[in-house]
């Protein structure tokens, strides 16, 4: 147990001394997540295009879409049902639907003719997962709502605001890409495990350690509790940023993240180790961790979606573990729509894990 | 400095002298034999050398010796160890020089050893080694920063931050400057004079001469021959050995018929005769240059060394 504290320290000590190493584990993920921050959020004010279901259809509900349109931040996409509407959500067309129920009009007629008129509740779709939104969106709404009672003054409200949640295929793009970006970070820092590795048996590091009485499993303990430590540093930073920059809904709670990062950073390195295997030179290290993590990055439905691939593409996506990392994080952190259900892809990276780590028990070489 | 455990071990050994045993051990990767019945022993307290070209198998002797290689045959006991079977209890024990020293580059020397010591189940103190080691000004060094003699001077340190009773030396010069391999010869003498046992492999002539009380020369996984210096030249050479180039068209019988000559050699289109009678053999050969039309100036009598050995006991120079 000495041994693997003293080893850790080193080995920490020895990483954030290294000014090289500490960026580019720090600056990776910020860099990406900065990027595409800047790709997808567009910037400026909010705009957010709603669903508006008219079940109504008296002028009085269409003054109501007129001072929906009057706040500047919602606009109204005219829909004829609920269901069409539902639709259009899912497919990212719109971020929310406002359900406006028949009778509306008739109360607000009667209440501006001083009648007694009952409360009549507009009903708002929201996702869940892009928080900030689905925040902006009721609040405004009830903003509306809010107004139109105040010109019935004197009265009790006629117009009630009621959210709903609908979960959406298509997430925000923060929502989507935080996620991704997560397991990407955590398979490169996992997959180029193996260059440290080759490189300390080039150089006989690992013969030297080897003629101490320093155990082998020590040794692997070490350098994975530094990876582990490194995985869960990435992955406040990308979670962070998420969600004071990104306004990402977290949604999953905490102790099924990490359980998730562990699970996927283990798996990663546990394919390091195999590459660290057959890799004989540094040189060849390089090359074998560009082959298996630039594929990956792109296919494995992180960029864009598995659909888009043409199908024997997909059939080499549906291979990779990082496709499983990335459905997992995504259904647990954001409440994602599965591409398998989440106990498969947990199965699918521990199979992985548990493949990569007998592979590399039996080639691993120490010198 | 030797410590109590040590101690015990010893009175356990049947022969107190004996520090290593190898009998007969044999160990192959694959189709290649790399060691075919190697068999010799240390002395407490003596620098033995294993003397060889590359791929002889010195290597892997060692890496057996020291537990990091099992054997295929054969008994390897190390301070009374058998290291085939128990490489675990063998390993604290032993001080293991490889030139790599770079092991954590961003580490300082103090903190490197303190590592190193915590891998140990007892330890020097690192200040005493530091000072030993002449570390002192380097103490809160980074190791990328040091210069190669101090470097090298680190990675003899790390070899004994256990106080072991026994160092392996691995081709400890190999590539050095030949300053930098005088300072380590002189850091490995120094430790003989501590008292310590020294294993060290070579393929270095000079290396093997200056430093090595007792050597084996193996070639192609076997030990071909093994003593001193002084017996392994001795044994085949009492003679003085006399170098000219130009020569090499005449015939070996009419070479090994100039006055004194007992044998005959071939390094490279230079030709080597050893002889009991260095002026008549000059003499003939200055003939015979003479009578060939050749340039005799590159005549040149010594005494016989390691290298004589070498190559007649392989028919070919060690250093290809």
């Amino acid at each position: 147990m000495r041994a693997l504290w003293t080893l850790t320290v080193a080995n920490l000590k020895s990483f954030v001394r290294d000014r090289a190493a500490l960026f580019w584990t720090i600056a990776f993920p910020v860099i990406f997540i900065v990027l595409f921050g800047t790709i997808f959020s567009g910037g400026g004010t909010p705009e957010y295009d709603v669903a508006w279901v008219d079940q109504d259809g008296t002028p009085a509900t269409g003054r109501m879409r007129d001072a929906v349109v009057g706040t500047t931040i919602l606009v109204p996409v005219d829909q004829p049902d609920l269901e069409t509407a539902r639709a259009a959500m899912r497919a990212g067309e719109v971020d929310a639907i406002i359900v406006v129920p028949d009778g509306l009009g008739k109360a607000l007629d009667e209440a501006a003719s001083g009648g007694a008129a009952p409360l009549v509740q507009l009903t708002v779709y929201t996702d869940p997962s892009a928080q900030a939104s689905a925040a902006a969106i009721s609040q405004t709404v009830a903003g509306v709502a809010g107004a139109v009672n105040l010109e019935l003054s004197g009265r009790s409200a006629v117009v009630g605001v009621q959210v709903e949640s609908l979960q959406t295929a298509s997430l925000g793009a923060a929502s989507f890409f935080v996620p991704s970006i997560l397991a990407m970070a955590l398979m490169q820092l996992g997959v180029f495990a193996a260059i440290p590795l080759v490189v300390l048996r080039e150089k006989l590091v690992l013969k030297r350690l080897s003629a101490t009485p320093l155990r082998r499993h020590t040794l692997v303990g070490s350098n994975v509790v530094v990876r582990l430590l490194l995985a869960g540093v990435q992955t406040v930073i990308i979670v962070g940023i998420g969600i004071v920059f990104m306004e990402v809904g977290i949604t999953g709670g905490p102790l099924a993240v990490a359980a998730l990062v562990v699970l996927g950073a283990l798996t990663f390195i546990a394919l390091g180790y195999v590459i660290a295997s057959f890799a004989k030179t540094e040189e060849a290290a390089n090359g074998i961790t560009q082959i298996v993590s630039v594929p990956m990055m792109f296919l494995s439905g992180i960029f864009f979606p598995l659909e888009l691939l043409p199908d024997w593409l997909r059939g080499v996506a549906v291979l990779m573990p990082l496709t499983y990392l990335g459905d997992a994080l995504r259904q647990v952190m954001v409440g994602g729509v599965p591409l398998v259900p989440l106990a498969v892809d947990v199965v699918v990276l521990a199979g992985w894990m548990i493949a990569c780590l007998l592979i590399s028990a039996r080639y691993f070489r120490w010198q | 400095m030797t410590s109590p455990t040590v101690a015990r071990a010893d009175r356990t050994d049947p022969d107190a002298e004996t520090v290593i045993r190898v009998q007969d051990v044999r160990k192959a990767y694959g189709d290649v034999q790399a060691v075919d019945g190697v068999s010799f022993e240390v002395r407490r307290g003596e620098i033995f050398g294993l003397l060889g070209p590359n791929g002889a198998g010195k290597t892997t002797t060692v890496e057996m010796l020291e537990g990091l290689r099992t054997p295929d045959s054969g008994e390897l006991t190390v301070l009374g160890v058998d290291t085939a079977r128990h490489p675990e209890r063998i390993k604290p024990r032993i001080g293991v020089q490889l030139q790599t020293a770079a092991l954590f580059p961003q580490l300082t020397v103090v903190e490197l050893m303190d590592l190193f010591a915590s891998f140990y189940p007892r330890s020097l103190p690192t200040d005493q080694l530091v000072t030993a080691l002449d570390l002192d000004e380097k103490r809160s060094a980074r190791i990328k920063d040091l210069s190669g003699g101090q470097q090298q001077r680190l990675s003899v340190a790390l070899a004994l931050v256990n106080d072991p009773e026994l160092v392996f030396f691995d081709e400890p010069t190999t590539g050095m400057d030949p300053a930098a391999r005088h300072a380590l010869w002189g850091l490995i003498a120094d430790l003989k004079t501590r008292g310590k046992t020294i294993l060290l492999t070579t393929h270095y002539m000079e290396e093997a001469e200056v430093l090595c009380d007792r050597l084996a020369i193996m070639d192609h996984g076997s030990i071909m021959e093994s003593g001193t210096v002084a017996e392994l030249v001795g044994r085949r050479f009492q003679d003085h050995a006399v170098h000219v180039t130009g020569l090499s068209a005449l015939p070996e019988e009419r070479l090994r018929s100039f006055p004194g000559v007992s044998r005959v050699a071939d390094e490279g289109g230079e030709t080597i005769l050893y002889t009991r009678d260095v002026p008549g053999t000059i003499g003939a050969v200055l003939d015979a240059a003479e009578a060939l039309g050749v340039d005799a100036e590159n005549l040149l009598v010594r005494r016989p060394t390691l290298e004589d050995v070498f190559l007649d006991l392989t028919g070919r120079a060690l250093r290809d």
